[in-house]
């Protein structure tokens, strides 16, 4: 359908108003939300995904693209709850403690959310106890853990220890990233997944949870 | 030649006998002298010791007065957050809480840290200026801005340009005040750090960025001083742009091809610097790891115009022996052919080298490893006392010299498990590494191998 290419291309391009307005036409339309949601607003975060992973766009690009998403979901997410649209998954993101760096966490949030997941957004220098309890009680199926200083990324084997040492142990997976972050690091903490980038982040998570 | 004038050579674009070597002492100098980043980065005091420090124990070219973005911002009004073992992180941005330009406070050598960088600068300008260049790092023109406008600016490059453009403009100017301080009070080179113009495209850079960092570095030029852009982070799209500047030299992290940035400096007579990997090679990795990383940046960079230095600030706990292995490939010849037989090594199993069977041998079999002890000093002294204590030893023993120059020589030092050279093994055990020992020490160790056989 022509709406959902249209609103693929808005948010890619950072329209937020032209998504508004689109969104609205389609509800009042009666189209479905659900693909809204997945064919229109999902369908374009991936692009700009894809093209952030590639170096074609950088972060002020996707910054425009997540506000135009999040303008249309504002106004799906009503109409998405009424009709019982499933959620992807549940994720509790946040910049380990001692570390005050929020703009690439912001960007994996953007990203996990464009691509349809409910995200926990507990904000930067979190301890490992908000990581746990957050998890507890949103009932999330992934962790997932920032960290842009050599000297904050050993916290994250702190909240690898404290989710081994609760009773989430079996349900919940860790993934982590940043700057400093790599897949060695991830490997000897035992993390269950790591992103280089935002956009590997929805792919990661989604191979974590098989969806 | 003084290490600060091959340096500045190199960053004039000269061809230099050695690379110039550049360690970003930033709050590591704390770690060295057993004070937290925070005492560290406020005390004129703590901050001669830490150079020092690192001048005795890493011998440099030149070293960063201090490695500190948030000096300006502070100043500026934006309020920080001290940690033990990070510089300071900007935690409120008042041009993002309802603040104005003409409203921020005045930024002089009389306000915030400048008194302590300005009495640390002359200090060490007395002290070790002679023979190491000093930087005066300043916060760059985007990345202040971004203090200044928190990252509202990613948005409000497209929504409000002409607000963007004020800011940064002004932020130029505070480069230009701040570079203006470094100078009058001696500092060689000034780096515009301005790590968050990674994060923009090359469009955004010249649209924003290329004109106020010029304004900059004409400035610094005009007044007789050398100029760097240092960027840390994936630049590989900007480096066009980057090196279209006018700074003397472009530096960049490790993510980036030395051999592209060099063919692109050289293609507009610029020096370039980097990009020696911080986390997992300088932080995680061990000597052997620093000093391959080194030779191949070494190797890919050549010797004209080129600086090596870490990607970034160094990490607070950064292993001591990392950096010293780095300026050991830098200033020791003999050092940098030991270490390219270990990079040689890595790809060949040597399973066609069979060790001798030294249990079942009725005599005592020494195996020195050296690089060749016809051309090399402490390989000669090491064979030498070798021959002479299987003479003076009371037993019949063979001695063999595997020279690492050669393959069988590599295979010997892997089977052997020989980490450092000169070795001497006897039968077949590691005895003494990089140490020649004296004539009655390795008398007894021969015989007490005689004993064992």
């Amino acid at each position: 359908m022509e709406l959902f290419s249209e609103l693929a291309e808005k948010v890619e391009n950072g329209q937020h108003k032209e998504v508004m307005t689109l969104v609205e036409k389609g509800i009042a339309e009666n189209i479905s939300v659900s693909e809204m949601l997945n064919k229109g607003l999902v369908a374009g975060m991936n692009s700009i995904g894809i093209k952030f992973r590639n170096n074609e766009v950088f972060v002020p690009e996707v910054l425009m693209a997540a506000r135009a998403m999040k303008a249309g979901l504002a106004i799906l997410k009503p109409v998405l709850l009424r009709e019982k649209v499933a959620s992807k998954g549940k994720i509790v993101l946040g910049t380990v403690k001692g570390d005050l760096h929020d703009i690439g966490k912001n960007i994996v949030c953007y990203m996990l959310q464009g691509a349809g997941f409910d995200v926990i957004d507990v904000g930067i220098d979190v301890p490992k106890e908000t990581f746990i309890d957050a998890a507890k009680a949103e009932g999330a199926q992934i962790i997932a853990l920032s960290s842009l200083l050599t000297t904050t990324m050993v916290y994250m084997q702190e909240v690898m220890n404290a989710l081994h040492a609760s009773d989430l142990n079996d349900t919940v997976k860790v993934i982590v990233g940043g700057a400093p972050v790599t897949q060695a690091y991830a490997n000897e903490i035992g993390a269950h997944g790591y992103a280089a980038d935002a956009s590997t982040a929805v792919d990661v998570v989604r191979g974590l949870l098989g969806r | 030649m003084t290490g600060k004038e091959l340096l500045l050579q190199a960053l004039k674009g000269e061809t230099t006998s050695r690379p110039a070597w550049l360690p970003f002492v930033g709050c590591h100098g704390g770690f060295l002298i057993g004070k937290t980043a925070a005492e560290y980065l406020q005390s004129a005091d703590l901050l001669v010791a830490g150079l020092k420090k690192a001048r005795e124990l890493y011998k440099p070219d030149g070293l960063p007065v201090i490695f500190d973005l948030q000096v300006e911002a502070e100043i500026l009004g934006c309020r920080l957050r001290w940690a033990d073992e990070v510089p300071p992180a900007v935690l409120g941005h008042p041009l993002a809480e309802g603040g104005n330009i003409a409203d921020l406070p005045m930024l002089d050598e009389t306000r915030g840290r400048f008194p302590v960088i300005v009495q640390a600068l002359e200090r060490l300008k007395k002290d070790i200026g002679a023979d190491t260049a000093l930087y005066g790092l300043i916060c760059g023109p985007f990345t202040l801005a971004l203090h200044l406008l928190g990252s509202d600016i990613f948005l409000d490059m497209y929504d409000d340009q002409d607000r963007v453009l004020a800011v940064i403009d002004y932020c130029a100017g505070i480069c230009i005040k701040s570079a203006d301080i470094y100078l009058d009070h001696g500092a060689d080179v000034i780096a515009v750090v301005d790590p968050m113009t990674s994060q923009i495209s090359p469009d955004h850079f010249v649209q924003f960025v290329t004109s106020a960092m010029n304004t900059v570095y004409d400035h610094i030029r005009a007044r007789g001083g050398l100029s760097s852009i240092f960027v840390c982070g994936d630049v590989t799209r900007n480096l066009e742009v980057m090196v279209k500047t006018t700074a003397d030299c472009i530096c960049v992290d490790e993510q980036i091809d030395m051999a592209r940035l060099r063919e692109l400096c050289r293609a507009e007579g610029k020096s370039f610097g980097g990009n020696i990997k911080l986390t997992s090679v300088l932080l995680l990795g061990d000597e052997a790891d620093a000093k391959m990383e080194a030779l191949d940046i070494m190797e890919k960079s050549k010797t004209k115009g080129f600086i090596l230095a870490p990607g970034c600030d160094l990490p607070y706990a950064v292993p001591v022996k990392n950096i010293q292995a780095v300026a050991d490939m830098v200033h020791e010849e003999y050092k940098r052919e030991v270490a390219k037989t270990l990079t040689a090594k890595i790809a060949d199993t040597f399973d066609d080298i069979i060790l001798p069977d030294y249990k079942s041998a009725n005599t005592v079999l020494i195996d020195v490893i050296t690089l060749d002890s016809t051309s090399c000093a402490p390989c000669q002294y090491m064979m030498e006392a070798v021959q002479k204590a299987a003479a003076e030893a009371n037993t019949l023993c063979y001695i063999h010299e595997h020279k690492i120059k050669m393959r069988r020589g590599i295979g010997m030092m892997v089977k052997l498990g020989v980490k450092n050279l000169p070795a001497i093994c006897i039968n077949g055990e590691v005895k003494f590494a990089s140490i020649i020992p004296d004539q009655r020490t390795l008398v007894a160790a021969i015989e007490e191998a005689a004993g064992e056989s």
